[in-house]
């Protein structure tokens, strides 16, 4: 073992020897998951929240009622201008407003955010979307008359919008409660109508349906939500579905990792060509003492690029979930499937430069085909499935079960499962076919 | 005296892709003795180095086994490898470390360590005169800087026994000087049992106390350099570098008949021209005479009277050279 030990440490002094291996490892990775996370989320500036103007040209209790409802709905909504704060966290520049909506009474200096400049806003991409809760709404729920809320979103329509399912979320609670009073109201005027009996007044009737309406939305809103939205702290200003390195940390990982250990086939051709392996088998030691040292060193190396990208991670407040240790073994499964990969390809490696050309078709292909640039989600079904051939795929799900959903070490068993079995098949294939001579 | 190494029917057998195979060492039959120095001399591809591999448990023999100091290299590795130091040809170093790095690693690698490594260490760069270079990355050494670490890190553990491929290949005079007395020091300060491969007949002879004489993966003779030259008669060699004329068989004929001193003639004609067309090798007319320096004039006379330009001429004494030569009619250097 101490040999074996000796060894690893060996590889790593002369890996880190090289300049040009300290590129690959540091500055490369570190640049690619600063400008990805950035690109696709908003990184540790600026807010988390998804923020949203919404207008209120009702102005009524009921209207008010909705706003509550959405906010209960998805609290990653920032609502516009309601929310906004010293900070100007609605980006406003100055404009406010006291109520949901509109037209705050306003200064000389501010200006109200009225219906075209929302529009503008959202047509910018300085707010998701825009919601108006319409004049009369109130009104015309309580006469069971149809009213409409206008949304404005650049959002492709083929992609899941959750501040949209939120606002249907509660839109089907309303219009639920709406029609239960409508069907109490029409039942209460069949019944007078068929007994000739004038039970009640107009007035008391109207009243009690509009208690009768406020309990039925009651009644559905302590019903579990019809839609859910998985988020971390939504006051935590990194945290959250929205935030780019939750995918660009374990994605820039994952394809850096295949870089490094995968480098090992050139650098095991190398240690050929000039002899030091040759070199350690006439030593006294076990040829599986010097295979095994290798794999330790290549796994050591893959380890190492984790470490370092998932720093950067650690740098700019992400989350890595609750479970720490599931997030080291599903590193480490990775790790050890590419390092089998490795050992698996060295041996039909004939040359440094077909060994880069492999490293780097496969890098560059496994990596975004199994979602390390971007989530498999996004993709089509078929890619999907497609997609899974690569182990990045399997080691994307797993981070994604712990950081995105929070999981533990039994959320990742499968695609534990997926990347040891490949790790041990791609070692037995290259562990027989490894040339000492 | 007693072997410290024995190799019995040692066989090494490739085969291609295409199903065909090829035999690079014919089963050597070899016992160096304790404190010798023995070289294996041969032209290049005659299987020194396979031959080496398999002894130094690189190389696993197709059949056959060597046993050092008792045990086998197939049966028992570790025990022989640790009796043993292993020079390839190559520089067998990292180039990113520094001598002291290099040497302190492969010590560790022979289970040495703490104060008792370092001081071998210290030993090693004085004996290979390199303690002002020892922090320096091997890659910013020369050639024969770089040879000199190679075989120091063969020698860190105090083994009884070293290999040493071909060791003074591509480097300058000087340095080459410096590792011939190297080995030699090796044997008579420290004991040391050398095999030693080269294809240079003028290190064999300067070395060695006992040459095996390899060619085409076989050893073709083996003795002292006494033993050997015997086998070739106490003939001198003159060599004729000779004009692109052609020699007949009837001029070589002529030569041995006039020539009575002369036992034997060789005629190794010129190559064809390259594709650049730039000059080719030489023809040489080789002719073995009891008395060399008698029969010389005769032949450059009849030499001369056939039109035949002689560029250049050399008179040999009985040398490893001419046992190869004498042995497959073709000099080492081809």
């Amino acid at each position: 073992m101490h040999a074996i030990l000796t060894l690893i440490l060996n590889d790593l002094r002369v890996f880190f020897s090289q300049r040009s291996n300290l590129i690959g490892l540091f500055v490369m990775p570190v640049l690619f998951t600063l400008v990805l996370g950035w690109s696709l989320g908003r990184g540790d500036s600026g807010p988390s929240r998804l923020r949203v103007d919404l207008i209120d040209l009702d102005q009524t209790d009921m209207s008010a009622r909705l706003i509550d409802e959405l906010r209960a709905a998805n609290d990653a909504l920032l609502l516009c201008p309601l929310d906004n704060d010293a900070d100007d966290i609605c980006g406003l520049d100055g404009a406010t407003s006291q109520q949901a909506g509109i037209v705050a009474p306003s200064n000389s200096e501010d200006e109200p955010l009225h219906r075209e400049r929302a529009i503008e806003r959202a047509r910018q991409g300085r707010t998701r979307a825009l919601i108006v809760v319409p004049e009369g709404y109130a009104t015309a729920l309580k006469t069971f008359q149809s009213v409409s809320i206008e949304y404005y979103s650049l959002s492709d329509p083929m992609v899941p919008d959750s501040i949209l399912q939120s606002l249907q979320a509660v839109l089907q609670r309303v219009n639920s409660a709406s029609m239960t009073t409508g069907v109490a109201g029409a039942l209460l005027d069949n019944f007078v109508h068929a007994t000739g009996l004038t039970v009640i007044d107009a007035e008391t009737r109207n009243q009690f349906l509009g208690e009768l309406y406020l309990r039925a939305q009651q009644k559905l809103t302590e019903q579990p939500a019809s839609v859910r939205f998985i988020t971390t702290n939504a006051e935590d200003a990194n945290a959250g579905p929205e935030n780019g390195f939750s995918q660009s940390v374990p994605g820039m990982g994952s394809m850096y990792v295949m870089f490094t250990v995968l480098g090992g086939m050139a650098a095991l051709l190398r240690e050929r060509r000039q002899w030091t392996l040759q070199r350690l088998i006439t030593l006294p030691l076990a040829r599986a003492q010097i295979l095994g040292s290798k794999i330790g060193a290549y796994f050591v190396r893959g380890m190492i690029q984790y470490f370092i990208v998932f720093a950067v991670g650690a740098a700019v407040g992400m989350n890595f979930g609750r479970d720490p240790l599931a997030l080291l073994t599903i590193m480490s499964a990775f790790v050890l499937c590419i390092t089998a990969l490795t050992f698996a390809l060295a041996p039909w490696i004939t040359s440094e430069g077909q060994a880069n050309g492999v490293l780097l078709l496969l890098s560059l292909s496994l990596a975004p085909l199994g979602g390390a640039w971007w989530p498999l989600e996004i993709v089509p079904e078929l890619m999907q499935t497609i997609g899974h051939l690569s182990p990045v795929a399997w080691a994307m799900d797993g981070f994604h079960d712990l950081i995105f959903f929070n999981g533990g070490f039994g959320d990742i068993l499968p695609e534990l499962g997926v990347l040891l079995g490949a790790a041990a098949v791609l070692f037995v294939i290259g562990i027989r076919s490894f040339k000492y001579e | 005296m007693q072997a410290m190494v024995q190799t019995q029917n040692l066989r090494k057998t490739y085969k291609h892709a295409d199903g065909t195979s090829i035999e690079a060492v014919k089963g050597v039959d070899l016992e160096i003795h304790q404190g010798e120095i023995f070289s294996l001399l041969g032209p290049n591809g005659a299987g020194k180095t396979t031959t080496i591999s398999m002894i130094s448990g690189l190389l696993t023999p197709t059949t056959g086994d060597a046993v050092i100091g008792g045990y086998s290299i197939t049966k028992q590795p570790l025990e022989a490898k640790r009796l043993m130091g292993f020079v390839p040809q190559e520089i067998a170093l990292y180039p990113e470390l520094s001598a002291r790095q290099n040497l302190l690693f492969f010590g560790k690698m022979y289970a040495m360590g703490g104060k008792a490594l370092n001081q071998r260490v210290d030993e090693l760069l004085e004996f290979i005169d390199l303690a002002d270079r020892q922090n320096n990355r091997i890659d910013t050494f020369s050639g024969g800087m770089k040879r000199r670490v190679n075989i120091a890190v063969g020698l860190l553990h105090r083994p009884q026994l070293i290999y040493m491929d071909e060791p003074t290949v591509g480097i300058d005079p000087q340095s080459r000087r410096r590792i011939l007395d190297t080995v030699k020091q090796l044997r008579d300060e420290y004991g040391m049992t050398v095999l030693y491969t080269t294809h240079l007949m003028e290190e064999a002879q300067e070395l060695s106390d006992r040459v095996g004489i390899m060619d085409h993966g076989a050893i073709i003779a083996m003795g002292t350099q006494g033993e050997l030259t015997q086998q070739v008669g106490e003939e001198d060699r003159l060599e004729f570098t000779i004009g692109a004329q052609t020699v007949t068989d009837e001029l070589i004929e002529r030569i041995q008949n006039k020539a009575t001193a002369v036992t034997r003639v060789l005629y190794n004609p010129p190559e064809q021209l390259s594709e650049e067309g730039s000059e080719s090798t030489p023809a040489r007319l080789i002719a073995f005479a009891k008395r060399g320096r008698t029969a010389l004039p005769l032949i450059i006379q009849i030499l001369d009277a056939a039109g035949i330009e002689i560029q250049s001429v050399a008179v040999r004494e009985p040398d490893l050279e001419a046992v190869f030569l004498a042995l497959t009619g073709r000099a080492l250097r081809d």
